[in-house]
C-alpha cells in the first residue's frame, strides 16, 4: 500500500486553485493577495469544529407568540410541513430582522428572529459565543459573522462542523453580491437596516447553493471536478482564451466551464482562486438560467480572494451547439465590450480548432461506473488530489442510482472521521450490511471507496491499489495538470 | 424583481414593571385583556402586520420585562430598532418618573446615529382607572421638552386608543427607515491589482 502512496495521480507542480484542507478555517476571508498566500500556511483553529453543546444559562427566558392579520394557514408554529422540513436555514442582522430563510415567509415568524438575535447576544453578553444546541435529534447551530447570524436547524445526519460549512457558504453567497466591507459599512450606518431590500434575487442563488451543497461532493471534499479530455484538447483550449485575451489588461481569471465541472482555468500570474470562490461561480452559473440566451456583466465579488471589492464577470455560453459557460473576470468596470469581442475571437480559435466538438462529446459521453472500467466489487469512489484541489467520481451505479442520498451522507461520515479535529483517521475501512467503505487520507490525495458488503480487507486494499493506478494512467484526462497564465 | 417591498420594523417597548406594556400588545396583536398581571420575563416577541399609507408593515415587537433583574438584556435587545415605545402608569407618579432613564438608557445602549430624531411614541396608560396623577398636560409638556414626542392615553383593558397608537409608532418608525440613504449607489471600492501585486512582488510564495 506503501508503494501506491506514492502514485498520487493528479498531482502537478503548480495549480489554479488554492490548495485547501478540507477542514480549514472556513471563516478567512482575504482582504489581499498576502493574505491568500499565507493562508495556505498557517494552520486554522479547529476547534469551532468541535461538537460543543453550549449549555444556555438559565437566566435566559423568550417567550414567542406569533399572530398575524393574515389567515391560520400561515400560521408556521402550527404548520406540520413546515415544522417537518429536515434542515431548516435562517440568515438574520445583528438586531435580530429576518433576512432569508430557507422555507415559508420570514415576515410570518418575525419573532422567531428576535428569538434567535436574543440567543446570540445573550451568550456574546459574556464574551462567549453559542455555536450549537442540541435537542433530541435536532441540531441547532449558530453561526456569527459580523453583521448577520446564520442559524441552521437540522435534523440530518451531518455533524456541527458540516452544518457551519454550509452557514458559511450561505454567508459567502451574500457576501458575494455585496463585497463584505458594504455588508459591513451598511450595518455601520444603520443597525436597523432591512437587507432584504438588497437581496432581492438572491434568496434564489442561496436556495439554490443549500440544495447544490447537498447534492455534490465537491463542496465536502472542497475541491472540483474537471470534465475529462485529453490534455492536448485542455491545453489548445487554454491557449485560445490566453491568446484572444493576450491585449487586455488588468483581467484576472478566465474559467470554462460546463455541467458543474471545470473545463480549464486560466488566471493572472500569481493569483489563484479558491475552490469554495469557484463553487459560488458554479452555483451562480447554474442557478441562472438566463445566462443561456444572454451574455451578461456583472460585479461579482470572490469572498476569498478579496471579500473588499468587487471583479466584474462577463458571462456567456460558447455557442448554441456548445452549451460551455465563459466567465472572464476583471477588475475593471468598464470592460464589457473589450471582453465582449475577446469571448468571440475565442469561440472563432476553439471552433477552427475543433474544440467545441471534443467539450461536446466529452458532455455527450456517459461517464463510466465502476463496473464498465473492470472493478466489480467497487461500487463508487472520490478520489481527491490535494496539490490541485481537483476530484474525480465515476458515474453512479447500482444500487446509489435510486439511494444517492445514502452514498452522500456514507462519504460525509467518513470525510468527518478523517479530518474530525479530536482524533482524526488516516485510513477507515467499515463494513456494514449494505455496504464497505474505505477512506484514507495521505499526503497527497483522499480516497473514498465504497465496495460490496462482502469485501474483505486485503481485498479491498488490493482493490484501491489497482484503482490508483488506474486513475494514474488516465490523470492527464481528468485533471487540469497545468495552471496557465494570461 | 423589485416586486418586494416588504417593510419590516423592529419596536421595542419599554416602561417600569406593570405599567401595562404586555397588555397593551395583547390588545393590539390579539384583541384579549386580562387584569391578572402576569410578569414577562426576559422578553416576548409579536408579529403584526399593518398597512400603512398602502404599505404592508410587519411589526416585530419586542415587548420587555420592566424588571430591573432584567436589564442586562437590555444591549443586545435596543439594537437595530426603528422605534422605541415609553409606557407609564397615568395612575402611578414613579412610573412617570423613570422615563427619563428609560429614555436616556435606551439612546445609550441602541446608540442610535441621530439620537436628537430617533423615533419615540409615549403611551400614559390605564387611563380608565382613578385616580389619576399624571395630567394629560404634563406629558404633553414632557414630550414638548423631548423633540415633539407623539403621546397617547391608553387603556388596554378597553381598547382605547391602541390601535391609533400603534399605527402612529408603525408610522414613526418607517421614517426611520425612508431615510435611509442610498447605500449601494455608491461607488464600490474596486479592487487594485497593482498596489498588491507591488506588495507581493518580493515573495512569489502563493502556493499554486
Amino acid at each position: 500500500m506503501a508503494s501506491n502512496c506514492e502514485v498520487e495521480p493528479g498531482a502537478a507542480p503548480e495549480s489554479a486553485l488554492v490548495t485547501t484542507d478540507s477542514y480549514e478555517n472556513f471563516q478567512q476571508m482575504s482582504s489581499s493577495l498576502e493574505e491568500i498566500k499565507n493562508s495556505n500556511f498557517t494552520s486554522s483553529t479547529q476547534d469551532e469544529f468541535l461538537d460543543n453543546c453550549n449549555n444556555i444559562d438559565s437566566d435566559l427566558h423568550v417567550n414567542c407568540s406569533t399572530v398575524s392579520v393574515s389567515s391560520q394557514d400561515e400560521d408556521y408554529i402550527r404548520d406540520e410541513e413546515w415544522l417537518g422540513k429536515s434542515k431548516h436555514i435562517f440568515v438574520l442582522s445583528s438586531a435580530g430582522k429576518p433576512i432569508y430563510s430557507r422555507y415559508g415567509n420570514e415576515d410570518r415568524f418575525a419573532s422567531y428572529f428576535g428569538i434567535m438575535q436574543a440567543l446570540v447576544s445573550f451568550v456574546q453578553a459574556d464574551d462567549d459565543s453559542i455555536r450549537s444546541m442540541h435537542a433530541g435529534d435536532t441540531k441547532f447551530v449558530f453561526l456569527f459573522r459580523e453583521p448577520l447570524i446564520l442559524v441552521a436547524v437540522s435534523k440530518t445526519e451531518e455533524c456541527t462542523s458540516q452544518l457551519t460549512a454550509q452557514l458559511n457558504y450561505v454567508f459567502n453567497q451574500i457576501a458575494s453580491m455585496l463585497t463584505l466591507s458594504r455588508l459591513v459599512k451598511i450595518y455601520e450606518q444603520r443597525r436597523n437596516y432591512d437587507l432584504r431590500r438588497l437581496l432581492t434575487g438572491v434568496e434564489r442563488l442561496i436556495d439554490h447553493l443549500l440544495d447544490f451543497s447537498e447534492q455534490e461532493p465537491a463542496f465536502t471534499l472542497g475541491a472540483v471536478q474537471c470534465l475529462p479530455l485529453t490534455s492536448s484538447v485542455r491545453d489548445a483550449i487554454s491557449s485560445a482564451i490566453v491568446q484572444s485575451c493576450s491585449k487586455i489588461k488588468n483581467l484576472v481569471f478566465g474559467i470554462l466551464l460546463a455541467n458543474n465541472q471545470l473545463i480549464t482555468l486560466v488566471r493572472m500570474k500569481k493569483y489563484c482562486i479558491h475552490p469554495h470562490d469557484l463553487h459560488l461561480i458554479f452555483n451562480l452559473v447554474q442557478a441562472s438560467e438566463s445566462l443561456k440566451t444572454a451574455e451578461i456583466w456583472t460585479p461579482l465579488c470572490l469572498p476569498r480572494f478579496d471579500a473588499s471589492g468587487f471583479l466584474y464577470g462577463h458571462v456567456s455560453y460558447l455557442a448554441e451547439d456548445c452549451q460551455a459557460c465563459l466567465l472572464l473576470l476583471t477588475v475593471e468596470r468598464d470592460a464589457f465590450f473589450s471582453l465582449s469581442e475577446a469571448k468571440q475571437r475565442i469561440v472563432e480559435r476553439l471552433r477552427r480548432g475543433n474544440c467545441l466538438e471534443a467539450i461536446n462529446e466529452s458532455l455527450n459521453t456517459k461517464e463510466e461506473t465502476c463496473v464498465d472500467i473492470g472493478f466489480p466489487e467497487l461500487r463508487h469512489y472520490l478520489y481527491k488530489c490535494k496539490s490541485t484541489a481537483q476530484f474525480h467520481q465515476p458515474s453512479m451505479g447500482a444500487p446509489y442510482t435510486i439511494n444517492c442520498k445514502r452514498l452522500l451522507d456514507l462519504y460525509r461520515r467518513a470525510h468527518y472521521r478523517l479530518h474530525c479535529p479530536t482524533r482524526p483517521l488516516k485510513l477507515l475501512f467499515e463494513r456494514t450490511s449494505e455496504d464497505a467503505l474505505l477512506a484514507w487520507d495521505t499526503r497527497g490525495f483522499e480516497l473514498y471507496a465504497i465496495l460490496e458488503p462482502l469485501t474483505d480487507t486485503g481485498n479491498a486494499i488490493a482493490t484501491v491499489g489497482r484503482l490508483l493506478n488506474w486513475i494514474k494512467k488516465r490523470e492527464d484526462k481528468l485533471f487540469q495538470l497545468n495552471a496557465p497564465t494570461f | 424583481m423589485a416586486t418586494r417591498k416588504k417593510v419590516l420594523l423592529k419596536v421595542i417597548i419599554l416602561g417600569d414593571s406593570g405599567v401595562g406594556k404586555t397588555s397593551l400588545m395583547n390588545q393590539y396583536v390579539n384583541k384579549k385583556f386580562s387584569n391578572q398581571y402576569k410578569a414577562t420575563i426576559g422578553a416576548d416577541f409579536l408579529t403584526k402586520e399593518v398597512i400603512v399609507d398602502d404599505r404592508i408593515v410587519t411589526m416585530q415587537i419586542w415587548d420587555t420585562a420592566g424588571q430591573e433583574r432584567f436589564q442586562s438584556l437590555g444591549v443586545a435587545f435596543y439594537r437595530g430598532a426603528d422605534c422605541c415605545v415609553l409606557v407609564f402608569d397615568v395612575t402611578a407618579p414613579n412610573t412617570f418618573k423613570s422615563l427619563d432613564s428609560w429614555r436616556d438608557e435606551f439612546l445609550i445602549q441602541a446608540s442610535p446615529r441621530e439620537p436628537e430624531n430617533f423615533p419615540f411614541v409615549l403611551l400614559g396608560n390605564k387611563v380608565d382607572l382613578e385616580p389619576r396623577a399624571i395630567s394629560s398636560k404634563r406629558a404633553q409638556q414632557w414630550c414638548q421638552s423631548k423633540n415633539g414626542i407623539p403621546y397617547f392615553e391608553t387603556s388596554a383593558k378597553e381598547a382605547l386608543n391602541v390601535e391609533q397608537a400603534f399605527q402612529s409608532i408603525a408610522r414613526n418608525a418607517l421614517t426611520q427607515q425612508n431615510q435611509t440613504v442610498d447605500l449601494y449607489n455608491e461607488f464600490p471600492d474596486q479592487i487594485k491589482l497593482t498596489n498588491t501585486t507591488n506588495r507581493n512582488s518580493n515573495g512569489d510564495s502563493c502556493a499554486c
